[in-house]
C-alpha cells in the first residue's frame, strides 16, 4: 500500500522537483561534532536537524563570511539546503548572502529550490504573521509596500489583496507618525514593548497624542518604516542604502542588539562589493534579518511576554484591592486609567471573577472574535454604554475559567504555552475553538500528545470524542490509530461500546467504501468525516486483508461493530451491570 | 495515574454531553432566532454579543450546525419576505428610496448576524461547503426581494425611466441611482447584467436608433457629429456616475453602432456637408470630430479614408490633366505643392497624424502625378525656375523647405530617370549660362537626390560640377600663359565638359568667325599640351558671347547673345544686307537653330538689332536681313535671348523620350544579367517581377521592353531557353 505523502513533502508539492532529488546519491560523511557550517557542507542532515532544533542562528556567518546555506548550495546538498531554508535561511537574490547562494548553487536543482523559497520566504510564526497583517492592513502603511513592490523590492504581501481598503485584518491604529511628510500608522503597545524609547515617550510626551510629527529631515521614512515593520513581524527587510539611517534610529530607540547587528552588517556591506560575485544594482540591494538572529530576549514573543507579565501583575493587584469586584462592577463597569501607566493596557477582560488587563491590538490581531468584539460592537448591548474617556473599556467573557483564559492570552502574546496541565487541555481546546485561535489547538495537542501514551482505553475514547468535536486532527488521528491497532482491547471496554452508540453510524453505502484497492482512502474527507468510517479505514490499514479481500474485511469489521453496538444497547438497558464491569487496564 | 483523576476526567468528559439534548438545541436556537428578529427590528442594543456568540458556538460545536444554518435561512427568508412586501407597498417615487433604505438595513443586519455566527462561518460552513453567511444574505436578498415578481419588473422600469428622463434633460437623483446599481453589482455581476444592464442596453439602442433617425433627417453632417459626440460623452459620464465601469464599453458600443455605424455612409456622403465638403471648406474641427467618432466603429476609418482618397485622386487627376495648367509648369508644380500642404494640414490637425491616412495620401499623389507623363519634366522645370531666380533673397532654411517639398514630389515619380534626364539638361543650362543662384542650394539638392536614389543617380550631375571647377582652373592657367599674346583679341572663356557627364547633343559645328577661330586654336593647343591624348570638340550651340556694337546714331550697346547669334552678327561687320541663304552658307548653322536665332535677332520688339524683309513673324528661306541702324534701347546692356521655349516642343519631347527609352535598355539588361547571375535558372514571370523590383527606384520598366531585352540577351548568348520548358531561362557563361 502506498504510504500517504509525508507532511514534509506535501507542503512543498509545488516545487518542481522530484522527491528522489532530495536523497543523496552517494553516502555522506557524518560530522557528529560539527557546527552548522560543517554539517551543511557535509550534508549531514541529522546533525543539522539537531543543531537547528537546539536553536542556532541559521543566518549566522562564519569566519569566511559565508552562511550555512551557501555551503549547502555549493556542495549541492538539496536536503540540507531545504532544511536550512525551512528554518528561515535567507535566500533573496537582492541580499548579499542570498546572491552568493544563488551564484554558488551547484546545479539547476539547487537553484530551483532557492527560487521556490525566494518566492515564498519562511513563514512567520502565527504571532508574527498576525501582527504583521495588522500592521500592513493600515492604509497608510500599505502605500509603501505597493511602491516597494513596484520598484522591484519584495515584501511579501500575503493573505489579503493590497487594494481592498477594508481587509479583514484591519484593526485601527492608535498612533500615526509623520516622517518626511509620509504617515506610518502603528499601535502603541507594540512599539513600547520593543523599544524603551517609545515606551518612555508614550508614557510622557506622547501620552495623549494620536499623531506625532517628526520634523527632522534626517529621519528617513524607509528606515523607520522598516524598523516598525520589524517591530511587528520580527523580520527586518531594509534597503542597504537605508541601513545607516536605520542604525541611527536604533540608537535613539535603544534597540541595542539590533543596532549591534546592523553596525556589524554595515561594515560588512562596505566590503561586500568587493566580495560580491556580480553586480547588483545598489538601490535594489537588501538586507534581511530574521528575528532568530537576535538574542531571545529581544525577539517579539519575549517582548510581548514582558508586557503581559506586567499586565498580569497589575491585574492581580487590582483584583486583590478590589475584593468586592463582583458587587462593584455593575456600577463601575470599567477600571480607572490612572494606575495603569506601566502596562499600556487598553482593555479589561473579566473572566470568572478575575479581571485581566490586556491590549486590544494583540487580542484583535490574534482572534477574529475579539476584533469583531472590539470594533463592531456599537449595535449590541455591549456597545451601548458610552464609557467615560478616562476608563478602560471592559469586556466580560463567560463560560470559561480564568486559568484557561490566562493560558490563552499567554499564547496570544507569545505563541508559547508553558506548564499546561492535561486536565486543562479540554478547556483550552474549547477556548481555542471559541476564539478562533486555531494554532492554539495544535500547540495544546503537542503538549497533550505525550500524555496520551499513558492513558486508559476509556480515556482515549474520551479524547477521541473531544478531538472530533473540536477538530483537533492530530489527537483524533492518534486516538484512531491506537484504537485500530488495539481493536480487540477496546472492544472489551464498555466505554468504547457506549461511545459507539453515541456516534453517527458509519456510511453503510458500499459505494462510498473503497473498492479500488489502489486508491485507499480516496473518499475520506479528512476534516469532518464520520468517525467510524475513519476508524474502519485505519483498521483496514492495520488489520485488513490485501487488495481483493479488502471489501470482505470491511464487511467483517462492520459486522463486528454492529455486534458491539448490540452489546452496548444491552448494557445501556442494564446500567448497573455495566458499571465497572470492564474497568481494567 | 490515579483512579480519582480518571473519574475527574469522566465527569468533565460528559460536561457537554449533559447539555446536549434536543431541547437544548431548540432552546438555544430560540434565543438566536429571537436575536435575529431583534436585529431586523433595530432592537439589537438589548442583545449581548458575547452570549449570542457563545450560544451559536456551542450549537455548532455540538453538531447542530445544520439546524442553525437552516434556521438562519428560514428566518432570514421570512424577514426578507416582509421587507419585500413593504417595498412593494411603497408608492411611486418612494419605491427606490424604500428599496435603498431596506437594502442598507439588510446589509447592517447581515453584518451583525455574521458576527454572531462567526464560528459557524469559519468552521461549519467551509467544511460542509455551504454558502457563507454574508453571501447567503446577498443571495436571499436577490431571490426574495429583487427577483420577486412585483419588484423585479418595477425596479427595472423605474431605473430605465430615470435614465430616459436624464437623457431628455431632466435632473434625477444620481446618488440614489448609484446606490441601487451598486446593490445590483454587489449581488453579483450576473444580477446587474441580467436585471439591469441587458435591458438598459436594449432600451438605449432603441432610443438612439430613433434619435439618430431624427437627427440625420434634420441636421447636416457636422451638426450631427457634434450631437453624436455629445451623446457619447453623456453616456460615458453616466457610467462614471452611477453604473458599473464595465458597462462603459457596452453602452458606448451601442451609441456608436446606432449613431455612427448605421449612418456611416450617409454621413460621409451627405450632400453639401459630407466629408468632401469638409475637406473643401477646410473644417478641421468637424473633420477631427469625424475622425474621433469613426475611429470607434469598425471600418469607420476605412470608409473615411477611401472617400478622401478617391476625392484626392479625382481632384488631382483634374489638376494634372487640365490643359490650362500644363501651360505653366512652375505654376503646375506649385499647385501640386499647395494641394499637398493642404492635405497634410488636414491629416495633422484633424486626423491626428494617422499613418494609414498619410499612406493613403501618398499613394493618391503617386497615382495622379504619374498620370501626366510630363510631370518629371515639370518638376525639373520648377526646380530650375527656383534655382534660377526664385530663391533670390530667401534664407537658407526656406531654400531647404522648398527643396524638401520638391523631393517629396520627386518621390512620387515613377519615372525617376526621366526626371534625371531633364534635370541634367536644365542643370547644364544653368551651369553654362552661369545663372545658378546658389551653389549651396544646387549641391544640397544633389545630396538629397543621392540619399534618395543612390550614388549612380547623381554621379553624372556631380561630374558636371567638377567640370565647372576644373574649367575655371584651366582658364586661369591659359590666361596666365597666353595673357600677353591675346590681350588685344576677344576674351575667351571655355568650359571643358567631359563627354558623358553632360547631356549629349549631336555635335553641330558652325563656322566661327576668324577672330574667334584664332584664339580657339590657341586654347586647343594649350589644352592638348597639358592633357595629352584628349580630343576637344566645340559645342557652339551652348556658348554665349558679349558683343560691343555701335549703331547708327553713335549709340553703343553691349549685346549679350548666344554663340550662333554672335556668328550671325559678326557677318554684318562687313555688309549691311544678307539673305537667309547667304547667312546659312556662311555660318553652317543647322536650319532650325539658325531660324530661331534669326527670329530672336530680328523679330523681338526692343531687341531687333537686325531688320527683316519682308516684315513677318516667321523666318522664310527667302528672307533678307539688314543691319538695323535705328536700334535703340534704354539699357546699355541688351540681352538677346534665343526664342527657345522653356518647355520642350513636341518633337523635342519625343526625342527626350526616345533617349530615355534608349538609356533604359542597358539598365534593364544589366538588371536581368545581375538577377540571372545570382539565380542561374528563372522563369519569365519571375524575371519580370524581379527586374521591376530592382529598377523601381528609377522607373517602372515595361514588361514588353523587358521581354525584348531578354530576347536580345538570348541572341547575344548571355541566356538560353531551357530545352524542356520554354518559359525557363538559363544563365550562360
Amino acid at each position: 500500500m502506498p504510504s500517504p505523502p509525508s507532511p514534509y513533502f506535501s507542503e512543498l508539492d509545488d516545487i518542481d522537483l522530484d522527491a528522489s532529488d532530495f536523497t543523496a546519491s552517494v553516502p555522506l560523511k557524518k560530522v557528529p561534532n560539527g557546527d552548522i557550517f560543517e554539517a551543511s557542507r557535509a550534508g549531514d542532515v541529522d546533525r543539522l536537524r539537531y543543531l537547528l532544533e537546539s536553536g542556532v542562528n541559521v543566518n549566522a556567518r562564519d569566519n569566511w563570511d559565508s552562511v550555512a546555506l551557501y555551503y549547502a548550495c555549493l556542495a549541492g546538498h538539496l536536503d540540507a539546503a531545504r532544511m536550512l531554508l525551512e528554518n528561515g535561511a535567507i535566500c533573496s537574490e537582492h541580499t548579499f548572502d542570498g546572491d552568493r547562494c544563488h551564484y554558488a548553487a551547484l546545479n539547476l536543482k539547487v537553484r530551483k529550490l532557492l527560487k521556490a523559497f525566494e518566492a515564498r520566504p519562511p513563514p512567520l510564526g502565527p504571532l508574527q504573521g498576525a501582527l504583521r497583517d495588522t500592521f500592513l492592513s493600515c492604509e497608510a502603511n500599505r502605500g509603501f509596500i505597493d511602491q516597494a513592490t513596484e520598484s522591484g523590492l519584495h515584501f511579501q504581501v500575503s493573505g489579503f489583496a493590497s487594494n481592498g481598503a477594508s481587509s479583514s485584518y484591519y484593526f485601527p491604529p492608535d498612533v500615526v507618525f509623520f516622517v518626511q511628510g509620509r504617515p506610518i500608522e502603528a499601535h502603541r503597545v507594540i512599539l513600547s514593548s520593543r523599544s524603551p524609547f517609545f515606551r518612555r515617550k508614550f508614557e510622557t510626551d506622547w501620552k495623549d497624542r494620536n499623531e506625532v510629527r517628526f520634523s527632522r529631515e534626517k529621519l528617513s521614512y524607509p528606515a523607520l518604516y522598516s524598523l516598525i515593520h520589524f517591530f511587528y513581524s520580527d523580520r527586518l527587510e531594509v534597503a542597504v542604502d537605508d541601513m545607516e539611517d536605520l542604525v541611527r534610529i536604533c540608537k535613539v530607540c535603544k534597540c541595542e542588539s539590533l543596532q549591534r547587528i546592523l553596525e556589524k552588517e554595515l561594515i560588512h556591506q562596505k566590503y561586500a562589493e568587493y566580495k560580491a560575485l556580480r553586480d547588483v544594482d545598489n538601490s535594489q540591494k537588501r538586507f534581511i534579518l530574521q528575528g532568530l538572529s537576535l538574542p531571545e530576549e529581544d525577539r517579539l514573543p519575549a517582548s510581548l511576554h514582558r508586557i503581559l507579565q506586567i499586565s498580569l501583575a497589575q491585574s492581580s493587584k487590582e483584583n486583590s484591592l478590589d475584593i468586592g469586584v463582583d458587587r462593584l462592577l455593575p456600577h463601575v463597569g470599567a477600571m480607572q486609567l490612572s494606575d495603569s501607566l506601566d502596562d499600556l493596557a487598553d482593555i479589561c477582560v473579566r473572566v470568572d471573577k478575575r479581571i485581566f488587563r490586556c491590549h486590544q491590538v494583540v487580542l484583535a490581531s490574534r482572534s477574529e472574535y475579539f476584533k469583531t468584539r472590539l470594533t463592531r460592537m456599537k449595535e449590541f448591548h455591549e456597545g451601548k454604554d458610552a464609557l467615560p474617556s478616562d476608563t478602560l473599556p471592559y469586556l466580560e467573557e463567560r463560560g470559561l475559567s480564568a486559568e484557561a483564559f490566562e493560558k490563552m492570552i499567554e499564547y496570544m502574546y507569545t505563541d508559547g504555552l508553558t506548564d499546561i496541565d492535561p486536565d486543562q487541555a479540554e478547556e483550552m481546546f474549547d477556548a481555542a475553538s471559541r476564539y478562533l485561535l486555531f494554532p492554539l489547538k495544535r500547540a495544546v495537542a503537542d503538549v497533550l500528545l505525550p500524555h496520551l501514551e499513558m492513558v486508559s482505553p476509556a480515556e482515549l475514547c474520551h479524547w477521541l470524542m473531544l478531538s472530533d468535536m473540536y477538530g483537533v486532527l492530530k489527537i483524533r488521528d492518534y486516538c484512531l490509530d491506537m484504537i485500530a491497532c488495539n481493536f480487540e482491547t477496546f472492544a472489551d471496554t464498555c466505554e468504547f461500546r457506549a461511545m459507539l452508540l453515541t456516534l453517527p453510524p458509519p456510511s453503510g453505502d458500499s459505494s462510498l467504501r473503497t473498492t479500488v484497492p489502489s486508491a485507499p482512502g480516496a473518499v475520506i474527507n479528512t476534516d469532518q468525516a464520520n468517525l467510524l468510517d475513519d476508524l474502519r479505514e485505519k483498521w483496514l490499514e492495520a488489520e485488513g486483508a490485501e487488495l481483493d479481500e479488502r471489501d470482505e474485511s470491511a464487511l467483517l469489521f462492520d459486522k463486528r461493530l454492529e455486534m458491539l453496538m448490540v452489546v452496548a444497547e444491552q448494557e445501556k438497558s442494564l446500567p448497573s451491570a455495566a458499571d465497572g464491569h470492564d474497568y481494567v487496564t | 495515574m490515579s483512579a480519582q483523576k480518571k473519574k475527574a476526567f469522566q465527569i468533565e468528559a460528559f460536561k457537554h454531553r449533559v447539555v446536549v439534548d434536543p431541547k437544548y438545541a431548540e432552546k438555544t436556537w430560540k434565543i438566536l432566532e429571537h436575536a435575529i428578529h431583534e436585529i431586523y427590528n433595530h432592537n439589537a442594543s438589548g442583545l449581548s454579543f458575547e452570549e449570542l456568540y457563545r450560544n451559536a458556538y456551542n450549537m455548532v460545536l455540538h453538531k447542530f450546525g445544520e439546524k442553525l444554518y437552516s434556521g438562519l435561512v428560514a428566518t432570514m427568508t421570512s424577514h426578507l419576505n416582509e421587507i419585500s412586501s413593504s417595498i412593494e407597498a411603497a408608492q411611486g417615487g418612494l419605491f427606490l428610496e424604500e428599496l435603498n433604505r431596506k437594502w442598507a438595513e439588510h446589509n447592517k443586519a447581515m453584518q451583525m448576524i455574521r458576527d454572531i455566527l462567526m464560528y459557524m462561518d469559519r468552521t461549519f460552513i467551509p467544511n460542509t461547503h455551504k454558502t457563507p453567511v454574508h453571501e447567503l444574505g446577498l443571495n436571499l436578498w436577490r431571490d426574495v426581494v429583487i427577483h420577486s415578481y412585483a419588484i423585479q419588473s418595477r425596479l427595472q422600469a423605474i431605473l430605465l425611466e430615470n435614465v430616459r428622463r436624464e437623457r431628455s434633460g431632466e435632473v434625477i437623483d444620481r446618488g440614489l441611482m448609484r446606490s441601487i446599481t451598486k446593490m445590483l453589482m454587489d449581488l453579483g455581476p450576473s444580477v446587474y447584467q441580467d436585471d439591469f444592464e441587458k435591458h438598459f442596453l436594449e432600451v438605449s439602442a432603441d432610443f438612439y436608433h430613433l434619435e439618430s433617425q431624427e437627427f440625420i433627417e434634420s441636421c447636416d453632417c457636422g451638426e450631427y457629429l457634434k450631437k453624436a459626440d455629445r451623446r457619447l460623452n453623456e453616456e460615458i459620464e453616466r457610467v462614471s456616475h452611477y453604473l458599473d465601469a464595465r458597462s462603459e464599453a457596452k453602452i458606448t458600443n451601442v451609441v456608436e453602432k446606432e449613431m455612427i455605424e448605421n449612418h456611416m455612409h450617409r454621413l460621409v456622403q451627405m450632400e453639401n456637408s459630407g466629408l468632401v465638403n469638409m475637406i473643401v471648406d477646410e473644417k478641421y474641427e468637424d473633420l477631427g470630430r469625424m475622425y474621433c467618432l469613426f475611429r470607434r466603429v469598425p471600418n469607420g476609418l476605412v470608409l473615411v479614408r477611401d472617400v478622401m482618397t478617391s476625392y484626392i485622386r479625382d481632384t488631382g487627376k483634374q489638376l494634372v490633366t487640365d490643359p490650362e495648367r500644363l501651360k505653366d509648369p512652375v505654376d503646375f508644380v506649385q499647385h501640386l505643392l499647395d494641394l499637398k500642404d493642404k492635405y497634410d494640414k488636414i491629416i495633422t490637425s484633424a486626423f491626428s497624424n494617422d499613418k494609414t491616412f498619410q499612406n493613403a495620401l501618398n499613394s493618391s499623389f503617386e497615382y495622379f502625378i504619374n498620370l501626366n507623363s510630363r510631370s518629371p519634366e515639370f518638376i525639373s522645370l520648377f526646380v530650375d525656375d527656383k534655382l534660377r531666380k526664385g530663391l533670390r533673397g530667401v534664407t537658407e532654411e526656406d531654400v531647404e523647405v522648398v527643396l524638401d517639398k520638391v523631393m517629396m514630389l520627386f518621390r512620387y515619380l515613377q519615372e525617376k530617370d526621366v526626371f534625371e534626364k531633364y534635370y541634367k539638361q536644365h542643370l547644364a543650362k544653368r551651369l553654362l549660362s552661369g545663372k545658378t543662384v546658389s551653389e549651396d542650394a544646387e549641391r544640397s539638392l544633389i545630396v538629397k537626390l543621392k540619399t534618395e536614389c543612390g550614388y549612380q543617380f547623381t554621379s553624372k550631375l556631380e561630374g558636371m560640377f567638377t567640370d565647372m571647377k576644373t574649367s575655371q582652373d584651366t582658364m586661369q592657367g591659359f590666361h596666365a600663359s597666353h595673357g600677353a599674346n591675346i590681350a588685344e583679341g576677344p576674351t575667351l572663356s571655355v568650359h571643358v565638359l567631359t563627354t558623358g557627364s553632360w547631356p549629349t547633343q549631336s555635335i553641330t559645328t558652325c563656322n566661327l568667325p576668324a577672330e574667334i577661330l584664332g584664339i580657339c586654336e590657341k586654347f586647343r593647343n594649350y589644352y592638348l599640351g597639358t592633357h595629352t591624348g584628349r580630343r576637344l570638340s566645340w559645342q557652339t550651340n551652348m556658348g554665349t558671347a558679349d558683343l560691343k556694337a555701335t549703331f547708327g546714331k553713335g549709340q553703343k550697346h553691349e549685346l549679350n547673345v548666344s554663340t550662333y547669334q554672335m556668328c550671325v552678327l559678326m557677318l554684318f561687320n562687313n555688309v549691311d544686307q544678307l539673305s537667309y541663304k547667304e547667312i546659312e552658307q556662311a555660318t553652317e548653322i543647322p536650319a532650325p537653330d539658325l531660324k530661331r536665332c534669326l527670329q530672336s535677332l530680328a523679330c523681338v520688339k526692343g531687341k531687333n538689332v537686325l531688320r527683316k524683309e519682308p516684315m513677318s513673324k516667321d523666318i522664310a528661306d527667302t528672307d533678307n536681313f539688314l543691319f538695323n541702324d535705328n536700334f535703340t534701347s534704354k539699357f546699355f546692356k541688351v540681352k538677346i535671348g534665343t526664342v527657345a521655349a522653356q518647355r520642350e516642343s513636341e518633337p523635342e519631347n519625343q526625342e527626350t523620350r526616345q533617349r530615355v527609352e534608349e538609356d533604359r535598355k542597358p539598365q534593364i539588361e544589366a538588371a536581368i544579367v545581375r538577377i540571372m547571375k545570382a539565380r542561374r535558372v528563372l522563369d519569365h514571370n519571375n524575371i519580370v517581377a524581379e527586374v521591376t523590383k530592382q529598377l523601381q527606384s528609377r522607373f517602372l520598366p515595361n514588361p514588353v521592353v523587358i521581354k525584348k531585352r531578354i530576347e536580345s540577351l538570348i541572341e547575344r548568348e548571355f541566356l538560353e531557353r531551357d530545352k524542356s520548358d520554354r518559359k525557363l531561362y538559363r544563365y550562360l557563361a
